[in-house]
C-alpha cells in the first residue's frame, strides 16, 4: 500500500489538486478545519476557542510565545492528543483523530521537534521504519532504496546517498530525512514542529526549500515556529496564538515583523514603537 | 517572497551529488571493519601456527577446536542479537547447566528417546527465554537485573536437577558434539570426500548468494561494491572455506556433526538480522528506541522475542555441551555467558547498542579459541592463559573504538 502511494503523493497530486482548483465552481473545503478547540490540563487552559483552517497547496504558519499552545494544537492533529470541546474537519468531514495512527490513516504526517531517526541506519531504512515494503517473509530492500531515492529527488535534496549511515549526516540533511520520511505513505497534510530550530543558516535554507516543494506537491503543510524570518519568508498565512487563543491571522505578503511580533506578544503601540526603536 | 532562500548556491539535482566518491567511501565504511576482524583471525592463526610448529592446523586439532568452541559460536548469535538491542544476558551459562540438566535426566531418569529429549531441552530453553524476555520487555525491568537474577536463579535450578553428575547418557546423543558426518562417499587418498562435497557445496552457495545480490541491486539500478573487491571477495572466502575443507577432510572422522549445526545457524541468523524486518527492528531498537517506537515498530515484541530467541539457542547450546562432556554437571556452563559477551564485543558490537553482525561474533568467538587452543598447546597455564584473553578483549575493543574515533573527526 505504501508502494503506490508515495508515486502518487509525489508526481500524481499537485496536477489533480490543481485541476481541482481550476474548475470546481465553488471553492473546495479547507484540507483541514478546526473549530473551536479547546483544552485543559488540570486547571491549565492550553486551549480556549481556537480555530484553524489549512488548505491543500498552503503553508500556515503557527506562531505564538512559549505556552501559547502552538505544540498543543500541532498534537491533536497528529493524534498525541484529544480535544475537550471543539470540532475537526478533514475535507468536511466530522472526524475524530484519537491515535497517532488514525492520524496516519488520515494523510497526517508529522515530525517532531525532537527528531525521531536511528543513527545507526541508513537513510532508506530511517523512511520505512516500521512501514517496511516486504516480498513474502523478506524485506524488499531495492523497492526501498528505489522508492527513498525518488522522495529525496523530489525534495531536491542535498543527501549524497540513500546508503548514507544517518550518522554521518548533518543536521541539515537529516531534518531533510525527517521530512522525506512523512512523504512516505502518501500524506495531506504535513505538521512541522519547529524544523528549523539549531540548524545553520544554510540547512535553515535547505529545509524551507523543502518545505515549499510540498506546497508544490499540492500538500497542506502547518509550520510551527519560533523563527519570523522563516516563517515571512515560506508561509501563505500566518496563525497567530496568544495564551491558548487565536490571536490574528495575517497574510505572509502583506505582513510586517513588527505586526507579528505585536500579536505574538500583545504589545500596545507604544511598545511596539519602543521595540522598533531597539532594533 | 522567498527570493532570498532561491539564491541559495545551487540545490544540484541529487543524482550529481550521488557522486564516486561519496559511493565508495560509504560503501567501504561497512565492510572495512568486517575485513579487519577476518584479517586479525588470520593473523592470529598464522601466528600460533608458526609458534606451534603446525600443531595447530593439525586437522584433528582444528575439529576439537570446532567440537570445544562450538557452544560459544551459537550463545553468540543469541547474545549479539541482545547486545545490538541495547540488553545483555548475563544468564546464559545457568541456563545451559539447567537445561543440560532437565535434558539429561529426561534421558536417564524418564527413559525418554534422546531425539524427545533434544525438544524438550530446546522448548525449555525458549521458555526459559520467555520468562526472562516478559520481565524485560513487558515490565521494564532493566535486562541486566533480569538476566542477573537469571544467573541465581538457572544456577539454582540447575543444582536442584544435577544434585550429582548424571553421566551414562545415550552414545546417539553424544554423537551431537563429538561425531562427524558419516564418510558415506569413501576417500580420495587421506581425504574424506563427504567434508570436500560440503565444502565445495557452501562455497557455490556463497557465490551464488552473492552474484544473485549483486545483481538484484543491479536491477534496481543501486551502487554496488567495484569488481574487484567483489571478485576477491568470494576467491578469499571460497580459498578459506576449500582450505578448511580439506584439513576437515583429513582428520579422524571428517566434518563434524557440530560444525554443520553451527553453519546452518550461523546462515539463517545472519539471514535474519541482514534481510528481514524483524532484524531491521532489532537494530532500529538499538539504535534509537524512542524513535522507533514513535516509527510504529513494536519495541515490546522485538524485546520479548529476542529473550525468546537466546533462551532456545542456550537450549541448543546446553544439548551441545552435555553431549560433549557425555554428563550433565551442575557446574557446566560457569563462565559461558561471558564467553559469548566477549565474542560479540571482539566481533565489534557496540556497548551501546545497535551495532554487530552475527559474522563480527562467530569470527570474535574463533579468536577466542584459537587463542585458548594455541596457548594451550604451547601449555601456557590456564591463569595466564585467561589474563591474555582479557588483554585480547580490552585491545580488540579500545582499537575500534580508537578507529571509530578517528574516522568521526576525518
Amino acid at each position: 500500500m505504501i508502494a503506490v502511494g508515495v508515486g502518487d503523493s509525489v508526481h500524481a497530486t499537485p496536477t489533480t489538486r490543481g485541476a481541482q482548483d481550476v474548475t470546481t465552481p465553488v471553492p473546495p473545503p479547507p484540507l483541514l478545519s478546526m473549530r473551536g478547540i479547546s483544552k485543559n490540563f488540570g486547571a491549565v487552559e492550553a486551549l480556549v476557542g481556537v480555530d484553524l483552517d489549512v488548505h491543500a497547496h498552503e503553508v500556515v504558519a503557527l506562531v505564538g510565545d512559549n505556552g501559547a499552545g502552538k505544540s498543543t494544537l500541532a498534537k491533536m492533529v497528529a493524534g498525541a492528543i484529544t480535544p475537550d470541546t471543539g470540532l475537526i474537519e478533514i475535507d468536511g468531514e466530522p472526524t475524530v483523530i484519537p491515535t497517532p495512527g488514525a492520524a496516519h490513516a488520515l494523510g497526517v504526517a508529522t515530525v517532531f521537534q525532537d527528531l525521531a531517526l536511528c543513527d545507526n541506519l541508513d537513510v532508506t531504512s530511517n523512511l520505512f521504519l516500521g512501514r517496511e515494503a516486504r516480498v513474502g517473509p523478506l524485506r524488499d530492500d531495492g523497492y526501498m532504496e528505489a522508492t527513498a531515492r525518488r522522495v529525496l529527488d523530489s525534495l531536491t535534496s542535498r543527501i549524497p546517498s540513500v546508503r548514507s549511515q544517518l550518522s554521518t549526516l548533518s543536521a541539515g540533511q537529516r531534518q531533510t530525512v525527517a521530512i522525506a520520511r512523512t512523504l512516505i505513505g502518501d500524506p495531506r497534510l504535513v505538521v512541522l514542529d519547529e524544523p528549523t530550530a539549531a540548524l545553520s543558516v544554510a540547512a535553515t535554507a535547505e529545509v524551507l526549500t523543502h518545505i515549499e516543494r510540498l506546497r508544490e506537491m499540492g500538500l497542506g503543510v502547518i509550520l510551527i515556529s519560533h523563527n519570523m524570518m522563516d516563517v515571512l519568508a515560506v508561509a501563505d498565512r500566518i496563525v497567530v496564538l496568544r495564551h491558548g487563543r487565536n490571536n490574528g491571522v495575517f497574510d505572509a505578503a502583506t505582513t510586517s515583523h513588527e505586526q507579528i511580533l505585536a500579536a505574538i506578544t500583545g504589545a500596545t503601540s507604544r511598545r511596539q514603537s519602543r521595540m522598533h526603536a531597539l532594533r | 517572497m522567498s527570493t532570498d532562500i532561491k539564491l541559495d548556491p545551487a540545490l544540484p539535482p541529487a543524482d550529481n551529488e550521488r557522486s564516486a566518491m561519496g559511493r565508495r567511501l560509504s560503501g567501504l565504511g561497512g565492510n572495512a571493519r568486517e575485513y579487519g576482524i577476518f584479517g586479525a583471525l588470520v593473523l592470529i592463526v598464522l601466528l600460533f601456527q608458526i609458534l606451534t610448529d603446525g600443531k595447530l592446523l593439525k586437522p584433528n586439532n582444528v575439529v576439537a577446536l570446532f567440537q570445544q568452541n562450538a557452544y560459544v559460536m551459537i550463545l553468540a548469535i543469541g547474545m549479539v542479537m541482545v547486545i545490538v538491542a541495547g540488553h545483555i544476558d548475563l544468564s546464559v551459562g545457568s541456563v545451559v547447566a539447567f537445561v543440560g540438566g532437565v535434558v539429561a535426566v529426561s534421558m536417564r531418569d524418564w527413559g525418554l528417546n534422546w531425539v524427545v529429549a533434544v525438544l524438550i531441552g530446546l522448548a525449555l530453553g525458549a521458555l526459559v527465554g520467555a520468562w526472562q524476555g516478559y520481565w524485560v520487555a513487558y515490565v521494564g525491568v532493566p535486562a541486566f537485573i533480569v538476566t542477573l537474577a537469571g544467573m541465581l536463579i538457572f544456577r539454582g535450578l540447575a543444582l536442584v536437577v544435577v544434585s550429582e553428575t548424571i553421566a551414562g547418557l545415550p552414545n546417539s546423543f553424544i554423537k551431537i558434539a563429538t561425531g562427524s558426518v558419516p564418510n558415506w562417499l569413501g576417500f580420495i587418498g587421506k581425504m574424506d570426500v563427504v567434508t570436500l562435497v560440503i565444502g565445495g557445496l557452501a562455497i557455490a552457495a556463497f557465490a551464488i548468494a552473492q552474484f544473485r545480490a549483486r545483481a538484484s541491486m543491479r536491477k534496481h539500478a543501486l551502487q554496488v561494491e567495484p569488481t574487484g573487491a567483489f571478485v576477491a571477495k568470494i576467491v578469499g572466502v571460497g580459498v578459506a572455506i576449500g582450505f578448511l575443507s580439506v584439513i576437515l577432510s583429513m582428520s579422524a572422522g571428517g566434518m563434524p556433526i557440530v560444525l554443520i549445526i553451527c553453519g546452518v545457524l550461523i546462515v539463517a541468523y545472519s539471514f535474519l538480522m541482514g534481510r528481514t524486518v524483524f532484524g531491521r527492528h532489532i537494530y532500529a531498537i538499538g539504535g534509537n528506541r524512542p524513535a522507533a517506537a514513535l516509527s510504529g515498530v513494536n519495541t515490546k515484541r522485538v524485546d520479548f522475542l529476542i529473550f525468546v530467541n537466546i533462551g532456545l539457542l542456550s537450549g541448543a547450546a546446553a544439548i551441545v555441551t552435555t553431549a560433549r562432556t557425555g554428563a550433565a554437571l551442575a557446574a557446566a556452563g560457569n563462565g559461558f555467558e561471558l564467553d559469548a559477551i566477549a565474542a560479540c564485543f571482539i566481533g565489534g558490537a557496540a556497548v551501546t547498542g545497535g551495532i554487530g553482525r552475527i559474522s563480527g561474533a562467530i569470527v570474535g568467538a574463533l579468536i577466542m579459541g584459537v587463542l585458548n587452543m594455541g596457548l594451550s598447546i604451547l601449555s601456557v597455564d590456564p591463569s595466564w592463559q585467561q589474563a591474555i584473553k582479557g588483554l585480547v578483549l580490552l585491545f580488540a575493543v579500545a582499537f575500534d573504538l580508537i578507529n571509530k574515533r578517528r574516522a568521526g573527526t576525518s
